[in-house]
């Protein structure tokens, strides 16, 4: 089972320490492993976070699959999210969706096998008058056009090379 | 464009504000927060706010100097203040712009309203996917407890308060306050029953209130300037200025603040500039997904939470969301059952099921394989979703859903084989 080093946990029982019970620090943990982990859950930390806070497996695992932002497969180092909800959606988000598509040759939900992108198809990110958007990792690009989503492309392929 | 109503928005709007703590003192920032702690009793805070007319602006509009009082006292049990920072209400992207660009103007809104309902740790629920503005708040955060406007003893009064920003997971059911008090507590967002309400039995069990951004960044304008002048503002009943998000195909989306009571044609022509290109407009959705949407025949009508409600659909984040005639409604009206059947927590059989029945029934017309069978099907899924649910998502998924069919049943025809 993997577990905290020193850090980490000084960081965790620092989180736990604000709230009524360590139990409720659960989001805030998942989120520590995920930026400690390259942004997923590797296996076995949710049984080692379930041992922390005193809480079953069971629950843990409840939590995880209930929200998105929680992934147990492995994401690109960039996370490429496109909203194409109402009214992105409706405002050139699915032009932008299909350009990433055919630029990276993957589905939503994909990562390329270099490990370099993920696909994502998001709901209303509280952006909406820069539609079309994607936000990359924690920056969202606005207004965005196919030269400027194949240069985000290019630019992170050389930083990575 | 015509002239906005600045309080809120009064920083933001000046040209090299950053939003900075030395930037918000500058323009008298905290006088509130000193004037609240030195010269006023958390019961004296209530009573202005009460008094002001202050309506929830999270959707539901209920007065909020009201819900404060509905926290018992005396119970041996600490009092929360939570304020939700969830927006994600499709449409609506206003919370995150006070939070970006005037974070110390919330935030002192948020220290005042913690002081008025005896709270000694509040905390701010944030979406997951807003990283860079969870940062943006923390930091400053991190700033006023240096300053000693947090933490111990705040400015020399012996008030105490501490402030936990807690980013939730990508969820929009945590923004229904009992689901973001079970996600607060480490749990699956998923709506509480009620009663008891979160007055009585909030986050842990305690006596909380749940407010929304703007709601508590409008506290300190308010104990500045009086109940009375911010009741002068906007209609009877509907009281001050509110942040409108405006999206979709008008020449300059955004976020807008006027007097309730202006009308929805006047902020989509004369603020958002009018429909892109020229062109004619079609429908707006006027509060956010979860409003039953207009036709182009019926914008003329006051902006506000009575008004609305009167023009059967509802003010909701306020966030109108403008269509323009190449819009098909039937798209428009796909996009908004996925959400909602992506959304669904799960835990009803009307919402859960209702919600991915629309989503395959409107999608049959988009494959232009509909028929007057399947629109009739339509209204009576959404319809059977309206009351039947434990939170208010299954009125919010059905309603807008129904309108839809009702007022464009000719889009709905375009896509009969
Ligand atoms: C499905 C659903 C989603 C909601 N989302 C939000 C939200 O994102 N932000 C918000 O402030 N209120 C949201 N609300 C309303 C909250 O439940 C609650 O009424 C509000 O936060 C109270 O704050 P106020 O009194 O200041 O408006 C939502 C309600 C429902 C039913
Ligand atoms: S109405 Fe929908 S979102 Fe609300 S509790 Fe029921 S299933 Fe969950
Ligand atoms: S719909 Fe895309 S950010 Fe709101």
């Amino acid at each position: 089972m993997p577990e905290f080093n020193a850090k980490t946990l000084k960081e965790a029982d620092a989180l736990c320490e604000r709230y009524a019970e360590k139990l409720h620090a659960l989001l805030p943990l998942l989120h520590l492993v995920q930026r400690e982990n390259g942004g997923w859950l590797p296996p076995g930390w949710d049984a080692y976070i379930a041992e922390y806070c005193e809480t079953t497996l069971n629950h843990v695992r409840g939590v995880i699959t209930f929200y998105n932002m929680y992934h147990t497969e492995p994401v690109g180092k960039y996370h490429l999210m496109v909203c194409t909800c109402v009214p992105c959606g409706l405002c050139g988000g699915d032009g932008v969706l299909e350009h990433l598509e055919q630029r990276l040759g993957l589905r939503p939900g994909q990562t390329s096998p270099d490990g370099l992108f993920s696909l994502e198809e998001v709901q209303c990110l509280a952006a909406c008058d820069k539609a079309p958007l994607v936000q990359v990792n924690e920056e969202v690009y606005e207004r965005v056009g196919p030269d400027q989503l194949d240069k985000l492309i290019d630019d992170a392929r050389k930083k990575s090379a | 464009m015509a002239e906005e109503k600045l309080l809120l928005l009064k920083n933001i709007r000046k040209s090299g504000y950053k939003g900075t703590l030395a930037d918000y003192r500058k323009t008298g920032g905290f006088t509130a927060l000193d004037k609240a702690l030195k010269q006023m009793k958390p019961e004296a805070v209530q009573a202005v706010v009460k008094d002001s007319g202050l309506r929830g602006r999270g959707g539901a509009g209920f007065p909020t100097g009201v819900k404060w009082g509905f926290m018992p006292k005396d119970t041996g049990k600490p009092s929360y203040l939570v304020c939700n920072a969830d927006e994600a209400e499709p449409g609506t992207f206003k919370d995150h712009l006070l939070i970006n660009e005037d974070v110390h103007m919330f935030l002192e809104g948020m220290i005042v309203s913690c002081y008025a309902v005896d709270c000694h740790h509040g905390y701010i629920y944030i979406r997951g996917e807003s990283m860079k503005s969870a940062k943006h708040l923390q930091q400053a955060i991190d700033e006023l407890y240096k300053e000693g406007l947090l933490g111990k003893n705040i400015l020399g009064t012996g008030y105490d308060l501490d402030m936990t920003v807690h980013r939730g997971a990508g969820a929009y059911i945590c923004g229904e306050e009992t689901a973001l008090l079970e996600s607060l507590e480490g749990k699956r967002g998923q709506p509480r029953v009620k009663p008891p309400f979160p007055a009585v039995a909030g986050y842990n069990g305690c006596p909380t209130s749940v407010n929304n951004v703007e709601t508590l960044a409008t506290v300190p304008w308010i104990v500045n300037e009086g109940a009375e002048a911010y009741k002068a503002l906007g209609t009877p009943n509907n009281a001050g200025t509110h942040l409108v998000s405006i999206s979709g195909h008008v020449k300059q989306p955004g976020v807008y603040e006027v007097e309730l009571g202006v009308s929805l044609r006047s902020l989509i022509y004369d603020y958002a500039g009018g429909i892109r290109g020229d062109k004619q407009l079609k429908a707006v959705v006027p509060g956010g997904a979860s409003s039953p949407v207009l036709t182009a025949d019926e914008i003329d009508v006051p902006y506000d939470f009575d008004s609305l409600v009167k023009a059967g659909t509802m003010m909701g984040s306020a966030a109108p969301m403008v269509y323009d005639e190449d819009t098909d409604i039937v798209e428009l009206a796909y996009r908004t059952t996925r959400f909602f059947n992506h959304e669904s927590c799960g835990q009803c059989t009307p919402c859960r099921e209702g919600n991915f029945w629309l989503k395959n029934l409107i999608r049959d017309f988009l494959d232009d394989a509909g028929d007057e069978s399947k629109m009739s099907r339509v209204k009576r899924v959404a319809g059977g979703m309206i009351g039947t649910t434990l939170c208010p998502f299954g009125d919010a998924a059905g309603m807008p859903t129904v309108a839809f069919v009702q007022k464009f049943p000719e889009e709905f025809r375009k896509h009969f084989p």
